[in-house]
């Protein structure tokens, strides 16, 4: 369903995604990993239009999104969790959330959607009339999840969901997002983590300096030497 | 104790603002410190019967009427002697200090009394207080002959302006620097098409539409270029065209305009071969003046109501013109607000980037915000211009774009209630009581301090001179901005939100990561 080409993205000189080709089908999880400043999120970005290639193509469901502006991509289905979460800081939960829903067109299932929010984050009921800022590092992720998910998207883009949590939230993390791809969202879900990645996705791609080193299965990821070195601390 | 101080606070302005009008102006000013008190206590009571209440505000209805009287009388038996003015006895004086000191008090119970009513009720009689106060005013001001209504409409121009820019600094968080200049937009347009200047006399009721329209059609072509400008870069690109367009106004004096093909590019190509010019140039405008720089452009039509044409000597219609302006711009305000487009603004205040992740288009939506916004500078413009009859482009520089900023940050950033108390305060501050101060402190120099300064001439006369609050009109209106930034950062009343983020330190505490919990709680 989503299909990126050779894409080349710079910031000014510096030429961040070297020709990267990434596919991820309906009902995936697909999982980029590499370490940091490998342009896993600079990937995020461009399929989102936030960058804008300056080459290559960008395609999901035969709409090509690479010369769109942010705004439609979102408004064709693409929602992501972005690092560092940017959830509306002034706004309340609710607030934050509703937003999350501003592009759709089919609102037939809101009130459903928001229930299931809070059925996977019951945290953020509780919370729900307080303000986004004034919120924990957790809950703040799964603020920006629940809020993506509002979006109902066709594609959900996860930006290291687990980083800077205490262990037991990113078990609760990893949880749910297993949870959302077997209700059916399709999942792109780049982490520094890759053993937990790769344990709930179904293939993985490696990025390294801007260029896809490796692609392959979870399975085979888990067990290749490479990645278990440099990425799983196996020694 | 807490309500005993603001009673305090209602009492001693309410007293010393009688220093600098005596005469009636203690009852009127009784009546808004009544009314001002009983809605700042009213906010903070916990509901309860109504008559409770009214007792629980009782001392603070009496600290503040006592004060008021105790200065009026101050006021009438020894101040006004000092300004040169003899001491009121009886039919003025006596009823106006009852008056003033029952409606404090009065008023003050009356008020707190409304948070005893449910939530819905306690709002409409909120509403209909502030209305019936609103609607008599004018009238009060006549029969009292304090003549403040022309000042007070003044004053709405700017709640106006300043409900305007609050869309464009509260809602979308744009600063706005110029803003000004779709003001003076607004009142040129109505201006140019309706008096002698070129002898155009539309009718107000639809030039004030046009002024919006102008307004916001000039909003939109200066936001498209420059929107996408972020914070600083945005603020100084509206700086430099508040500054462009009142040069504009005092040069279009003489415009001549040519049809550019017949004139020029013709002539030049046969030029060009060598032929002489053979094309009649089409000239378009010819030595036109278009605003009449300098001199200004007068007389201005006015509006006529059913046959009635509104009078400059009688400001009361004029007052209830403007106040239907304000009526009609907060009712479309709130509207917006709470629109999508309101959500809209919102989001983009708070977090650009992640605004356009939710699907938001930050150019429009910010381009909507300028536009909007310049259309109520573009009704409160063509009011002006019909309501002073003439406009001069010195009206609209740089001060009346910083002034109008200062009406949504004092009231309130974000809030429209907080705005209009914010125009109110600051315009009639500035328009009412600083020259009554001057003339205030004009008498007590000639009468009190002079004389007693014979011996030394110099001092005297440097006292003489200096003695002219209105000299210090910026000093005092930059020191009075930064009392409140230090004392009420917010507004004096703010938003839920500007509140929140100011006095953190005051909200509850959150716990941090308490994760074991939510994780029990799903399992
Ligand atoms: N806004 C930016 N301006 C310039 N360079 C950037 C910017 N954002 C990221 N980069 C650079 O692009 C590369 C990829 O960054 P990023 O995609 O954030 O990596 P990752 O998410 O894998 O840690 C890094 O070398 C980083 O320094
Ligand atoms: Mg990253």
């Amino acid at each position: 369903m989503l299909e990126l080409k050779d894409v080349h993205t710079y910031y000014g000189n510096i030429h961040a995604l070297k020709g990267i080709s990434i596919t991820v089908n309906d009902g995936e999880i697909v999982t980029l990993i590499g370490s940091n400043g490998a342009g896993k999120s600079t990937t995020l970005r461009t399929i989102q239009g936030l960058n804008k290639p300056r080459t290559g193509t960008i395609v999901l469901d035969g709409v090509e999104l690479e010369k769109l502006p942010a705004h439609e991509i979102a408004g064709l289905g693409v929602a992501q969790s972005p690092e560092g979460r940017m959830i509306f800081p002034r706004m309340t939960v609710l607030e934050n959330l509703e937003m999350g829903a501003y592009a759709r067109k089919d609102l037939t299932t809101y009130k459903a959607d928001m229930e299931h929010v809070f059925d996977l984050f019951p945290r953020l009921k509780e919370r729900i009339g307080q303000k986004g800022g004034t919120l924990s590092g957790g809950e703040q992720q799964m603020l920006a999840m629940g809020r993506a998910l509002m979006a109902k998207p066709k594609i959900l883009l996860l930006d290291e969901p687990s980083m800077g949590l205490a262990p037991l939230l990113v078990e609760l993390i990893f949880d749910i997002i297993k949870k959302l791809n077997e209700e059916g969202t399709t999942i792109l879900l780049v982490e520094q983590n890759a053993l937990m990645a790769l344990s709930i996705a179904s293939r993985g791609y490696v990025l390294q300096t801007g260029e896809i080193i490796l692609s392959d299965t979870a399975e085979n990821l888990k067990n290749n030497e490479m990645v278990q070195k440099s990425y799983l601390g196996v020694e | 104790m807490r309500h005993i101080r603001t009673g305090v606070l209602f009492g001693v302005i309410a007293g010393l603002l009688t220093f600098l009008f005596s005469g009636w102006s203690v009852a009127v000013m009784g009546l808004f410190a009544g009314v001002g008190l009983g809605l700042a206590l009213e906010s903070r009571l916990d509901r309860g019967s109504p008559s409770n209440l009214a007792k629980q505000v009782l001392p603070a209805a009496l600290t503040a009427g006592a004060i008021l009287l105790v200065l009026s009388l101050f006021q009438n038996f020894v101040v006004q002697p000092a300004i040169g003015k003899p001491s009121s006895y009886g039919n003025v004086f006596v009823p106006a200090n009852i008056i003033g000191v029952i409606a404090i008090i009065a008023l003050t119970m009356i008020t707190a009394s409304f948070r005893g009513l449910e939530e819905k009720w306690e709002k409409r009689a909120k509403m209909i207080l502030l209305a019936v106060v609103a609607i008599a005013f004018p009238f009060i001001d006549t029969f009292t002959g304090l003549r403040w209504t022309s000042n007070v409409i003044f004053a709405l121009i700017f709640v106006i302006l300043g409900l305007g820019l609050n869309i464009v600094v509260g809602y979308a968080g744009l600063l706005d620097l110029g803003y000004a200049a779709f003001f003076a937009i607004g009142a040129y347009t109505t201006g140019i098409l309706s008096s002698p200047q070129h002898n155009i006399y539309m009718n107000f009721w639809l030039v004030i539409w046009i002024a919006a329209g102008m307004a916001a059609i000039w909003g939109l072509m200066l936001g498209a270029p420059t929107l996408p400008l972020r914070g600083d870069y945005l603020a100084i690109v509206t700086l430099g065209f508040g500054e462009i367009i009142p040069v504009l106004f005092r040069n279009l004096i003489d415009v001549t305009i040519n049809e550019p093909l017949t004139c020029w590019i013709i002539p030049g190509i046969q030029k060009m071969f060598g032929a002489t010019s053979t094309v009649a140039c089409i000239n378009l405008v010819n030595h036109m003046d278009i605003t009449a720089g300098e001199r200004g452009i007068n007389p201005i039509g006015r509006p006529s109501f059913f046959g009635y044409e509104f009078q400059s000597n009688n400001p009361t219609p004029w007052y209830f013109l403007i106040m239907a302006i304000i009526l009609l711009s907060v009712f479309i305000i709130q509207r917006l607000h709470k629109s999508r487009m309101g959500r809209a603004w919102m989001a983009i205040r708070e977090d650009e980037l992640a605004a356009a992740q939710m699907g938001i288009d930050p150019i429009r939506t910010k381009l909507a915000a300028f536009a909007m916004g310049a259309a109520f500078s573009g009704f409160a413009g063509a009011f002006y211009a019909a309501y002073i009859r003439g406009i001069f482009p010195s009206v609209f520089d740089f001060s009346a774009s910083i002034i109008i900023l200062c009406v949504v940050i004092l009231g309130g950033i974000g809030n429209i209630n907080g705005v209009i108390v914010g125009g109110l305060v600051i315009m009639t501050a500035d328009r009412l009581f600083l020259p009554a101060l001057k003339d205030f402190l004009k008498g007590l120099m000639d009468f009190t301090v002079l004389p007693s300064l014979a011996s030394n001439p110099t001092l005297q006369s440097i006292v003489a001179q200096n003695a002219n609050p209105i000299l210090y009109r910026f000093l005092l209106f930059g020191l009075t901005l930064v009392i409140m930034m230090a004392v009420r950062p917010e507004g004096l009343i703010p938003s839920a939100q500007m509140r929140a983020e100011l006095h953190k330190d005051e909200e509850v505490v959150i716990d941090v990561e308490d994760n074991q919990k939510s994780k029990a709680k799903k399992g």
